[in-house]
């Protein structure tokens, strides 16, 4: 079967699927899957058969995880979601992440209140990982404006790292078993100390598969009196990062992507802090050829004023074909595909929900 | 004694397709002990894993809301019945 595409698109009225040919010329949207309820993560599993994941995060009945095994032509609930320990005290707000472990069954679960979960069979049941849901920091972390989220699960080998808000950035190197907060070089505009211990607000975590130990941030920057803390590169698995926001016209953003071939470039999509919008109207993704040494906006085909969208942290992402297109959704229900790496923008879907997550695979 | 438990639409899923169950109960918070015991599903689409009702749903003795009278702890009479509705809520 010749290679296909396929767009996971979580929305706040459930998830929709666009699918295409390798050459990405067309794309046929289907869905909403879970209607009306918002789809805050999606994980496209290619170890074995491809299944399709999906975090339904019902407002009125609580939290449901989604499972296709027909590529989202149609989904059904697992048997259960994750659920905190009944004398745990904490409940279950929603489901931030959803990533693919070892083994063709194995998966991990970020949440909020910020915890991670892990299921050993395909989603059916689900075990809270303590090391970090009941690290000694975890009582001390604070809710940011989307609440107190586990968002980002980046696994390399036994190393999985961890992005909380606000809780900042956590290592674990004995497969998840332990996890240290490992935030040296990563600021915080909001507390006193600008490089607290933990706390801190990353928004999102990006890892670089063919540079061993190479990781981006996007952190929560736009402050005045702290400049650069806002986007970061660590070139040591994480124990140290520094600032690469030089030559960003705002460190502040949500997502942040790395071309899957190549570990120097980068993407990000900066917002105007206040509004958390497209500065000036006129939205731009900023990518870096140098890994952060530089930065160049990249504008064809989109729009050149009156946009004020905001990407979300899960809204961008990139495919894995030779000459990549990037993809992002925006809270105003449109996608935009950048072909050639994000050269040439153009609109998929124009008036979606608003769009919480977008996915790609190739299978 | 007998009441009777009205499942709303979106929940009958989690009941074998039942509108309304018949439970052996004293107290709302009985109801609910019964669900979770019978329809593990259904009484956790109702309250969280702290026991909590969800934000979302409202149960109703008769029609008066729950909030209004003794909260879960209130009584039942026999041939009462108890309704599941979520609120009028979203955007």
């Amino acid at each position: 079967m010749p290679e296909r595409i396929i767009l996971c698109i979580g929305t706040r009225k459930g998830l929709f699927v666009a699918e295409s040919s390798a050459s990405r010329r067309r794309f046929t949207l289907r869905g909403p899957f879970g209607p009306g309820v918002s789809v805050y993560s999606v994980l496209i599993d290619t170890r074995d058969t491809p299944r399709l994941y999906a975090s339904s995060c019902n407002a009125f009945f609580g939290m449901k995880v989604l499972r296709s095994t027909d590529l989202g032509k149609s989904f059904g609930e697992t048997q259960s979601a994750p659920v905190f320990p009944k004398d745990d005290g904490r409940a279950l707000a929603n489901i931030w992440s959803l990533e693919a472990g070892d083994g063709t069954e194995d998966l991990w679960c970020g949440v909020e209140p910020a915890s991670l979960f892990r299921s050993q069979d395909g989603g059916d049941s689900w075990e809270m990982v303590s090391g970090i849901s009941n690290h000694p920091h975890a009582r001390q972390w604070q809710p940011g404006a989307g609440g107190l989220c586990l968002h980002t699960i980046v696994r390399d080998g036994d190393r999985v790292h961890l992005g909380i808000s606000t809780g900042g950035h956590y290592l674990s190197e004995d497969g998840g078993r332990s996890f240290s907060a490992s935030n040296q070089g990563v600021g915080a505009g909001f507390v006193p100390d600008p490089y607290p211990e933990f706390g801190q607000c990353v928004h999102k975590i990006a890892r670089a598969r063919n540079a061993p130990g190479r990781l981006y941030i996007q952190n929560h920057g736009g402050w005045d009196d702290r400049p650069g803390i806002g986007v970061l590169r660590s070139d040591d698995h994480g124990h140290t990062w520094r600032s690469i926001a030089e030559g960003l016209p705002s460190d502040f953003g949500f997502p942040i992507v790395v071309h899957p071939h190549n570990a120097d470039m980068v993407y990000v999509m900066p917002l105007e802090p206040m509004t958390r919008t497209c500065p000036g109207g006129a939205p731009a993704v900023w990518r870096s050829e140098d890994g952060g040494g530089s930065w160049q906006p990249l504008t064809r085909g989109l729009p050149e004023k009156d946009s004020y969208f905001t990407v979300q942290r899960d809204a961008m992402t990139i495919d894995e074909l030779a000459s990549p297109a990037l993809y992002f959704g925006t809270t105003t229900g449109q996608l935009w595909i950048g072909r050639d790496s994000g050269q040439q923008w153009s609109r998929l879907f124009t008036s979606l929900p608003p769009i919480h997550c977008v996915k790609v695979a190739v299978v | 004694m007998t009441v009777t438990v009205s499942v709303p639409a979106p929940l009958r899923t989690c009941c074998g397709g039942a509108a309304e169950l018949s439970v052996s109960a004293a107290t709302v918070r009985d109801v609910l002990d019964q669900l979770e015991r019978s329809y593990p599903s259904l009484y956790r689409s109702v309250c969280d894993e702290t026991g909590a009702v969800r934000r979302h749903v409202n149960l109703f003795v008769n029609t008066a809301h729950v909030r209004d009278r003794e909260g879960l702890e209130t009584g039942l009479e026999p041939g009462d019945i108890v309704t599941i509705l979520p609120a009028v809520s979203g955007g």
